[in-house]
């Protein structure tokens, strides 16, 4: 069984109150770090850790610090990422809901490492609840003189706003998070200049998603050299997984990074296999964002090595044959379910998602849900769709201001380059197609467990 | 090596000892090497080294930021030769030293083509009917990627989207939008103004003006900035100026106002269509205000006057240009022999071009012999000059507008730049926007809402707030010693009364609190480089000239003179205030300035004109009046100018006209003034002639013949030189060529000047002999050697002390965006649709107090008169505190002004009238003109 540094105490009664969460050990960090080290030093242990970045991109977290601008008499912002929209990822909602004051205290001692007095929770809005229960957790951190004016002596200031997020899964990508926190439309910005440069309000600013910051806690706690012995090569430490689609056991799992894959979905620890006795057909194992990877590509890469839930071995392969970590966001397709059909939905997703600004996006997600429309619903598509929609994605992957192109493209280049055959079959089959909602059996890539 | 360092002089620090460290960075455009600049994208990179053609563009746009969104401009960008490349956004990714670019691989060719057919996709393929066909950017990179066929099979689309005729200028058709952005972002990086913007996502993004209404309905100030940005026709104007159908242009200078903007006309047989504004104007880069661009259509007006009309038993009466002259020759003559030529006045026009306001002052001095020439600059930024020369020696603006961009504080004193000069006001809001700024002005303007520091002070108390802020500038120990000690003189005085102020008094008296006053003293004496502004609400008041000196005190006592981003920049009115004085257009000063009351210019004029010219100053308009009604004026000539509508006080101006034996008045429609003339001679307007206007930053633009004049209409020019050709003078026929030449001999600072080596932005004066010019004025030293330090002490304005008591309310006289001054030709045009009166502006309080409500009629009356204006409650205004416009003639605003003016420049105080409102019996009905 793996370690929780992060969950351990995620189901004590009342460890929502801080009286509770300081009882069992919390709030070590910030009185660690405050009283015993500088600002540096604490960055210093964050570089050690090899801690990457859990919202998706798994950009070394110690690295983004260091890049941060400090210009004389500017301030800087640390802007904590919970806009968490991603389909298939709720890890971050998890850990606020209920480990409020895990995220608060990470965001204290994080803030008081980059130079930050002020700092921003910018949660999704349709997490009301968890809004509440943030805002009611850092009334009680100020209350503590956690929050505030000279916390615990050590002159340091600090002040924590929750906003709401606008409803867009677009306010993620943190440039566009960064506009709607000033009060604006959520629209990507260019790059550069990096938020690390000119972020909030044009100053020097870190976004950091949920998950990174609260990971901090344990960094600090007990050292970044400590942190970095879990894992397996450059995936360091734990990491939170929400695992969904058709298991047995659906949920939040942390689990010790380089974890095979193959525990991770069979275990009764984890997800207790695929439901119902049914066999794997995919896995999309790091949010609707990654490439699917047919069951025949998941267990093994194509060298033959068993693959293992860190950054380095899911991504093994490229996208010819692997995916990537992603957000953490696991869901897992039996054999019933249609490639077509859940391509269109992630298309319809993206379109519906995507700001409008870029040509390519704006227009090219038109077009592969209009394609793919035609396709899954037997309108005539002929095959020559299907190079149209390859096109088209290739049209939209790297020519865009953010990556939520990137995110459009990879899917349905996944899905064609893994299950070719099953839109062929669709648009040979039209009658069948529209009648049900299920793919061909492809037997080559199906594996029984 | 991709780089190679050129590094001079390293001391032992390690950094440079001059701090220059040259570094040659280069870059490979399909694999050859070129030198980069810093900073440049690699989109200037590739336009820089190979034109601006090779690499298309859809969102880009040149005065607009780039933007990143169309991905038309990709370019494949390697870190080695021929290296595996990604696909980058040249528009806005900077270039990197060292690194491999391809700006048309097969690649990239055929992402491009995608990408437009993508576009393509959701865009009519009507372009034969389009309003901008041939001149669309899209149909353009269209056919520059090779588009043939779009591949997509129909789909949803936006092509039933409803067009937008709501506005009387612009216009959408927003089935035609490609969602590129540049209509919002001109609105918001060149207007300001914020009305646009994308609603919806993805598919449904859509441009929407304010939550979603018409242009009408909008904030929209009509500047066509987004019109001229659209790349397609989604955005135009009525007047369809992006249209090229059988157009020819002709590059000019909009007659409005001092910003001087350079206007594109296009005109279809003989007939202006529309007006664009040229993109590498200097002056205005692209942009222009509404009535720059669209108010136009007043200069072939069924009303414009054709025919010159003599007054026959009492009526005025059609006559050819031969009887007028005749009679206007013997009536001059007569009066000069009979009364001798300081009987007879000319009245010059900062409407009118230099060449113009030159001969008009010739005619004057010259032909009649009197120094009696005045202009329109009188009752605006006389106090500038006059004010500005006692302490530079030269009353013009010390820097540019450009300035801007290297200025880290900016003072606005008395201006209302978004509606009175519109493209510089957008500009100074860009700035408010983002820097420290100081607006002084009894009225919350827009700039006011943008400021740093407004200072809300009562009308008419400029000097005590001056000193106010010279108080805290030397007690705080912000004084620039050294600037001070080299370049200036009396300051140990000047100090000591400053000091002696007592500063609770002057926060009295203004109404301004001290700890405000303080603020904004230090931002714009700690400032690194400060500039400041000023308007007719410095100089229209009684204390006019001495507030510009102190205006000058604070420039100088800051140092903030003689580099960039700093200085005096008064913001002059008309298109051409600056031209009429610099010409001589004033009755102690001839053309250049000189004195004329010193013996050594006196005989410079008198060689140069060849005649013994007179000698004395002559009258300044407010003095004319009075001559005339004590009968000492019996002629008076105005050349473009309506007196009676503009002067203050109108019954005076009125009675003294009345009382003159002949009041010749050139003008394009019959005015108030006109229609009191015994001569009136149908003048051309400005897009019927060329010759030169001067702006507010002393850029002596080229005003170039658009159309030929109107049947029966001649250039003023041409009218005044027939005139002295009449009355036997052998001056040559009106030409701007010649006419500079002549210039440039008499004026020192045009020295330099040639029409055809002016170019299409202008040269700044002092244009040197070599021709080279001059964008900042008293560098090393100032024109008069030291710069002067005057004093001053606030005085209440006499029609305070007189009226006061009786009349308790204050009003000030200000401008609205949409019309110019009486409305003569913006009253002619489709502004008055957009704004269709003049309102009164009213605090809640005093409204309240009088039970007048929102759209009631107030009756404002004054010693002088009374009139009924409808109220507007407003906290733009404190308490106590009235403002209104002039635009529109039947209000009759002047009426109720006063004959008070400035102590030295005797500029009329506009800005302070004693009044008392009631709310108003009878209803007052708006008479169309
Ligand atoms: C369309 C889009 C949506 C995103 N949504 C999220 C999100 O909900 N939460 C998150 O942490 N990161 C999200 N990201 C990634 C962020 O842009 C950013 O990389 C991340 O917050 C950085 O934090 P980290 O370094 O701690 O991972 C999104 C990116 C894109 C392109
Ligand atoms: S890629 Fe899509 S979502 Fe991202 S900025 Fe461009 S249009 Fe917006
Ligand atoms: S005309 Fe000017 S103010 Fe109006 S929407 Fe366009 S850019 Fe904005
Ligand atoms: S209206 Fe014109 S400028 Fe604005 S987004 Fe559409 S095409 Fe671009
Ligand atoms: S011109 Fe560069 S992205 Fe549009």
């Amino acid at each position: 069984m793996g370690r929780k540094l992060l969950l351990e105490h995620a189901k004590v009664p009342g460890i929502r109150h801080i009286d509770t969460y300081i009882q069992h050990g919390g709030y070590r960090s910030v009185h660690k770090a405050l009283k015993t080290m500088t600002p540096d030093e604490v960055v210093e242990e964050v570089k050690k850790s090899g801690l990457r970045g859990r919202g998706g991109a798994g950009f070394p977290t110690g690295m983004k610090w260091s890049f941060l601008a400090k210009p004389e008499g500017i301030p800087r912002y640390l802007v904590c990422n919970a806009d968490e929209s991603e389909p298939g990822t709720f890890k971050d909602r998890y850990l606020m809901e209920y480990l409020p004051h895990l995220l608060i205290e990470g965001m204290i001692t994080s803030s008081y490492a980059l130079g930050a007095n002020t700092s921003y929770i910018y949660i999704r809005g349709e997490y009301r609840w968890v809004y509440t229960i943030l805002v009611e957790a850092i009334a009680e951190a100020y209350a503590k003189g956690y929050l505030g004016k000279n916390i615990l002596g050590s002159g340091f200031n600090f002040d924590l706003y929750v906003q709401p997020g606008g409803g867009a899964y677009i306010c993620g990508e943190e440039t566009a998070l960064l506009e709607s926190l000033e009060g604006k439309r959520g629209n990507p910005r260019m790059k550069p200049p990096f938020p690390a440069i000119k972020g909030l309000w044009q100053s020097p600013t870190v976004v950091n998603n949920v998950e990174t910051i609260a990971a901090v806690v344990p960094i600090v706690n007990e050292g970044g050299d400590e942190y970095a012995k879990i894992g397996i090569g450059k995936s360091t430490g734990t990491k939170l997984i929400s695992a969904c689609g058709n298991i047995k056991n659906s949920g939040v799992y942390e689990i010790d990074l380089g974890l095979p894959v193959d525990e991770f979905l069979n275990s009764d620890e984890y997800c207790g296999g695929v439901a119902n006795g049914k066999r794997l057909k995919a896995v999309i194992p790091g949010g609707s964002s990654v490439p699917i990877v047919p069951a025949g590509l998941f267990y093994k890469n194509i060298k033959g090595e068993d693959r293992l839930m860190s950054y380095e071995s899911l991504s093994d392969g490229g996208f010819a044959s692997g995916t990537m970590m992603g957000s953490g966001g696991f869901i897992v397709y039996d054999e019933d379910q249609c490639i077509v059909r859940n391509t269109w939905n992630l298309a319809r997703f993206y379109n519906h998602e995507s700001c409008g600004q870029c040509s390519p996006c704006r227009e090219g997600t038109g077009w592969l849900v209009k394609v793919l429309d035609k396709i899954e619903h037997g309108k005539g598509a002929t095959m020559a769709d299907i190079d149209l929609l390859w096109d088209i994605q290739r049209r939209i992957e790297g020519n865009t201001i953010c990556p939520l192109g990137d995110a459009a493209a990879w899917p349905v280049a996944a899905a064609i380059r893994h299950f070719r055959d099953e839109f062929e079959w669709h648009i040979k089959n039209p009658q069948l197609a529209q009648s049900k909602n299920y793919g061909l059996v492809k037997e080559t890539v199906y594996q029984t467990v | 090596m991709k780089s190679t360092l050129v590094d001079n002089k390293i001391n032992m620090n390690g950094s440079s000892l001059n701090g220059q460290k040259t570094e040659v960075k280069i870059a490979y455009i399909d694999n050859v090497a070129y030198e980069i600049k810093d900073g440049e994208t690699i989109l200037s990179f590739v336009k820089r080294n190979f034109g601006k053609d090779l690499v298309p563009t859809l969102c880009d746009a040149p005065n607009l930021d780039p933007f990143g969104s169309c991905r038309v401009c990709s370019v494949d960008v390697a870190l080695q030769e021929n290296g595996p490349a990604k696909a980058q956004a040249s528009c806005h990714t900077p270039v990197m030293a060292g690194s491999y670019i391809y700006p048309s691989s097969d690649r990239i060719q055929k992402l491009r083509k995608n990408i437009v057919e993508l576009v393509l996709t959701d865009h009519p393929l009507d372009c034969l009917t389009c309003e901008v066909n041939n001149n669309c950017e899209l149909q353009e990179v269209a056919a520059k990627v090779g588009i043939r066929d779009v591949r997509y099979p129909e789909g949803k689309n936006h092509l039933d989207r409803k067009k937008d005729l709501s506005h009387p200028y612009m216009t959408s058709d927003m089935s035609k939008c490609i969602n590129c952005f540049r209509c919002v972002r001109a609105c918001d990086e060149v207007q300001g103004q914020f009305v646009l913007s994308m609603a919806g996502r993805g598919f449904d993004s859509h441009i929407v003006k304010g939550s979603e209404v018409s242009f009408k309905e909008s904030d929209c100030v009509s500047c066509g900035a987004c019109a001229q940005a659209c790349p397609t026709s989604a955005i135009s104007d009525v007047f369809e100026s992006k249209s090229i159908a059988k157009a020819e242009t002709t590059r000019t200078i909009c007659t409005y106002c001092g910003v001087g903007c350079n206007l594109e006309v296009a005109t279809v047989n003989g007939k202006v269509k529309s007006i664009q504004a040229p993109i590498d104007a200097e002056v205005n880069k692209g942009h222009t205000c509404l009535k720059g661009r669209f108010a136009f259509s007043f200069y072939n007006h069924p009303e414009r006057l054709k025919t010159p009309l003599i007054r026959k038993n009492g009526e005025l009466v059609p006559a050819s240009w031969d009887e007028a002259y005749e009679y206007i020759a013997k009536e001059l003559t007569r009066i000069k022999t009979d009364f001798g030529p300081d009987y007879i006045a000319g009245i010059s026009s900062a409407r009118c071009t230099n060449e113009e306001n030159y001969l008009m002052q010739k005619f004057i001095r010259v032909v009649i012999g009197t120094n009696n020439i005045d202009s329109c600059a009188r009752v605006c930024h006389s106090p500038t000059a006059l004010g500005m020369q006692r302490a530079f020696g030269t009353g013009a603006a010390t820097n540019s507008i450009i300035d801007l961009k290297y200025t880290d504080c900016i003072m606005v004193i008395g201006a209302n730049p978004t509606d009175g000069h519109p493209v510089t006001g957008a500009k100074l809001k860009q700035f408010a926007m983002k820097g420290t700024s100081i607006v002084i002005d009894p009225r919350r303007t827009e700039m006011a809402k943008y400021a740093t520091y407004h200072l809300q002070l009562k009308p008419g108390t400029n000097v005590a707030m001056m000193n106010m802020l010279l108080y805290y500038i030397i007690s705080e120990g912000l004084a620039d010693k050294g600037f001070i000690e080299e370049r200036t003189e009396g300051y140990e005085d000047f100090k000591n009364q400053i000091l002696a102020n007592d500063i609770d008094e002057l926060s009295r008296i203004t109404g301004v609190d001290k700890e405000l006053a303080r603020k904004a003293a230090m931002a714009y004496a700690s400032a690194k480089n400060a500039m400041s502004f000023h308007g007719l609400g410095v100089t229209e008041h009684s204390q006019g000239t001495y507030t510009v000196m102190l205006i000058a005190d604070l420039a100088m006592i800051t140092g903030n003179i003689g580099r960039r981003g700093v200085g005096v920049n008064p913001l002059r009115g008309q298109n051409n205030v600056q031209g009429a004085a610099d010409m001589g257009c004033q009755p102690h000063q001839g053309a250049g300035y000189y004195d004329l009351t010193n013996p050594d210019y006196q005989k410079m004029y008198d060689d140069f004109y060849q005649t013994d010219m007179p000698k004395h100053i002559g009258y300044k308009i407010p003095q004319m009046y009075d001559a005339s009604l004590n009968n000492k004026l019996k002629a008076l000539w105005l050349m473009g100018e309506d007196n009676v509508q503009t002067d203050p006080n109108t019954n005076h101006v009125k009675a003294a006209l009345g009382n003159l034996d002949l009041l010749v008045v050139q003008e394009i429609f019959m005015t108030e003034t006109a229609k009191m003339a015994h001569v009136v001679l149908p003048a051309a307007s400005f897009l019927e002639k060329s010759g030169t206007f001067t702006n507010g930053e002393r850029r002596i633009q080229r005003v170039n013949k658009v159309v030929e004049p109107i049947e029966g209409t001649k250039p003023d020019g041409q009218i005044v030189v027939e005139i002295m050709n009449k009355m036997g003078y052998p001056q040559a026929p009106y030409a701007p060529d010649t006419m500079l030449e002549e210039i440039s001999k008499i004026v020192p600072f045009f020295a330099g000047v040639k029409w055809d080596e002016l170019g299409e932005n202008g040269k700044q004066w002092p244009v040197l002999p070599d021709g080279s010019d001059t964008e900042i004025l008293h560098i090393d030293s100032f024109k008069r050697g030291k710069g002067k330090f005057h004093n001053a002490d606030w005085k209440e304005s006499q029609e305070l002390v007189t009226n006061g008591k009786e009349f308790p309310y204050i009003i000030t006289t200000n401008r609205e965006l949409e019309h110019y001054n009486c409305g003569t030709m913006t009253r002619r045009t489709k502004n008055a649709e957009i704004l269709t009166e003049d309102v009164l502006l009213i605090n809640p309080i005093d409204a309240a107090k009088h039970l007048i409500n929102e759209g009631d009629m107030v009756c404002v009356e004054s010693a002088r008169g009374k009139i009924d204006v409808k109220a507007r409650i407003t906290d733009e205004v404190l308490p106590g505190i009235l403002s209104s416009t002039f635009h529109f003639p039947e209000i009759r605003m002047n009426d109720i002004t006063s004959s008070v003016t400035d102590s030295d420049a005797l500029c009329p105080e506009y800005k302070v009238v004693a009044v008392n409102i009631r709310k108003s019996k009878g209803k007052y009905k708006l008479e169309k003109v």
